[in-house]
Order: structure tokens, then sequence, then C-alpha cells
């Protein structure tokens, strides 16, 4: 019986029953293979299966998606004020962990820890984000991913 | 009422979240083979609550599906410096089992306590023998209120505690006080007709 449950309580009783009756269930083999199959398709196209397309629209595609963003990127810089324009891209870039070491390395790696640390403003740079000249000397804070022997796996910028 | 989940030494616990990040790290950076190891992890949690949550298994498995596809692709979104992954996959597949079932939230002013008891909890068999006293109780779950049901299956069948129950719904940590007890007398309720009417079929037979 579990000891969060009190055995003289026919509530308690019943759900301590009900969960020791569960506690071995688990997903059918149908769902094991579904993920199997999603595993493999991710592998095979990445993580947001692609269209394929083929021919000449396969060779226009980039050049057209390239002209677009160019001028959906000149609209916004003249709408824009420039601090927006400094400001704006850091953020959604800065959610998320980047790898700092190859992939391979952090897959051989077992455990590890995040541990928080503040960094130049500079080093915004180094991963392509952008750095506000006039604010480049403060410190940001960040969250490292770290292997037990201190390696820097991963890195993310807070705020 | 203290915290009633034991928890884990801290070394341990550490250990754990920090491979489930290390994982959750690899699969944002576009290693699909990462959730290999996270579901075979995770997949019997979030199974089981999906069931209690909505009482089928159909159900059950295809939530365990999509929060894992979800995990799949929305990896990034996961942030291990907030807490580990399993309360995590708990709030994802608590929408989806939510989405799935077609649940409402109880209006404001709506009293819980006028709910009458599922029909089903009262039969002539169920009361026979444990097995279907259990199938009552799991019924009688999935006919509380989406809110109350959050709290009792997290609390008190998933072993998660107040705190974690308390980010998962979105809740302060009274809120989930206050809502357990209520699932829980609404329960012992339901429960205590259920005897009465064996009780009273039984003298009558």
């Amino acid at each position: 019986m579990d000891p969060r449950h009190d055995a003289t309580d026919p509530l308690d009783a019943r759900l301590g029953a009900l969960k020791a009756e569960c506690a071995a269930l688990g997903p059918p083999p149908a769902t094991d293979r579904a993920i199997a199959a999603a595993i493999a398709r991710a592998r095979r196209y990445g993580a947001h299966p692609r269209r394929v397309t083929r021919g000449l629209e396969r060779w226009l595609a980039w050049p057209l998606a390239l002209a677009a963003s160019i001028g959906l990127i000149a609209v916004a810089l003249r709408q824009m004020p420039a601090e927006e324009i400094v400001a704006a891209p850091a953020t959604a870039a800065a959610a998320r962990f980047m790898p700092v070491v190859p992939v391979t390395e952090i897959e051989r790696s077992g455990d590890a820890y995040v541990v928080p640390a503040r960094m130049p403003r500079m080093a915004l740079a180094q991963f392509g984000l952008p750095v506000n000249p006039a604010r480049a000397g403060e410190a940001i804070d960040t969250e490292l991913l770290v292997r037990p022997d201190g390696a820097v796996l991963a890195l993310r910028f807070v705020n | 009422m203290d915290d009633p989940v034991p928890h884990p030494p801290a070394a341990l616990s550490e250990r754990t979240e920090a491979s489930d990040a290390v994982l959750a790290v690899r699969l944002a950076c576009g290693d699909p083979e990462a959730l290999d190891p996270l579901y075979r992890r995770h997949k019997g949690i979030v199974y089981r609550f999906a069931m209690l949550w909505s009482g089928s298994a159909a159900i059950a498995a295809d939530v365990t599906q999509d929060v894992f596809v979800h995990l799949l692709t929305r990896a990034a979104d996961y942030d291990a410096a907030r807490g580990p992954l399993s309360p995590w996959l708990l709030g994802i597949a608590r929408n989806f089992v939510r989405r799935r079932t077609g649940t409402r939230e109880l209006a404001l002013g709506e009293d819980p306590d006028a709910l009458a008891a599922p029909l089903e909890l009262a039969t002539p068999e169920t009361s026979l023998i444990a097995r279907a006293e259990l199938d009552a109780l799991r019924r009688a779950i999935a006919a509380l209120p989406p809110h109350y049901r959050d709290v009792l299956v997290l609390v008190e069948l998933a072993e998660r505690s107040y705190a974690e129950v308390a980010a998962i719904c979105g809740l302060e940590l009274n809120t989930v006080r206050s809502r357990l007890f209520r699932a829980r007398a609404l329960l012992s309720r339901w429960l205590a007709i259920e005897a009465q009417s064996t009780g009273a079929r039984s003298s009558a037979a």
C-alpha cells in the first residue's frame, strides 16, 4: 500500500489500489511503433517534413524566397526605429540553447548541468547575434550547459 | 498540509534532470534519435496520466503519441532551467487530453457540489468485487470536473508534488490544495451514495 494513502480511509484505500493497478501500464506497441516511425521520418526529412519540389520549381524556390525576404526586410527597416532593429532578433535567438561544440560531442556526453553565468555583451557577436554598440561594454546573463568535467556544451542568452 | 510527495535525493534528481536536458538539447539541435530514450523514460507516466484522466486507453495512447511528436518538433520550447522534463510533458499531455475529450472548464459560480453522481457508478455489479470497485472509482474520476480531475490525478495517482501541479496547471499552491480537497470530497460523496444504494439493494433482496 502506498504510504501516502491512509488504508483506513475508504477513498484512500481505493486510490492506492487503483494506483498500484496502473503502475505497470504503458502505451500499446502501436504507439511505440508510431513514435519509432516519427523518429525515422524526422531522421530522413528533419523534424518538420519538407515538401519535395521538382524541376524548375525547385531551382526557382530559393531565389524567389531570398528576393521576398530581402523585400520584407527592406520594408521593415524603413518602418522600424533603429533601437528596435538591434534588439528584436536577439530575443528570439536568445531563447534556445546554441551548441558550442559539435553535436556529436553533446551526444557522447552523459549528464550535464545548467549553470548560470554572466558574459560580456560582445559575446553575442560570436554567435551571429546583433550587438548594440552603445551597450557593448555591459554584461549579459547566460545559462551554460556544462558537463561534469567542466566542458561547456551549449549556451543560451537570458533576456 | 505538508507536501505529500517524498522527493528523491538531490544528487540523483539532478543527474536525471541533466540527462533529460542533454537529450532535449540534442533534439532541439536536430538529432531525432534523442527522442527514443526520452520516450522510453517518460512514456509510462504520460500514458497513465492520460488514461486516468480520460478513462480511455485509446485516448491515452493517442495523447501519448501526440505528446512525444510534439516534443520531437518543439524540444526547443523546453527550458531545463525551469524544472524537470516530466512535469513539462504532463502539462502538454493535459492540454492534449482536454482537447481530445472536448472537456470544458466549470463556469465560475457553478457549484461542483451540486453535480450528480455518474449514473453508471451505482450498478449492482460494481460493489460486488474489488475489481468492480476500481472500475467505479475510475469512472468517478473521469466524471469529475476537469480542473478537479487535474489535481486529483496528478497528486494522488501520478505522484506529483503540489508545487509541480501548480506549475503544470498554472495555479497557486493554495488553489491546488483546495481543489484537491474538493475533488476528494466529491469522490467520497459519490462513493458513499454508491455504498448506500448497494446496501439498500442488498437488504431489499
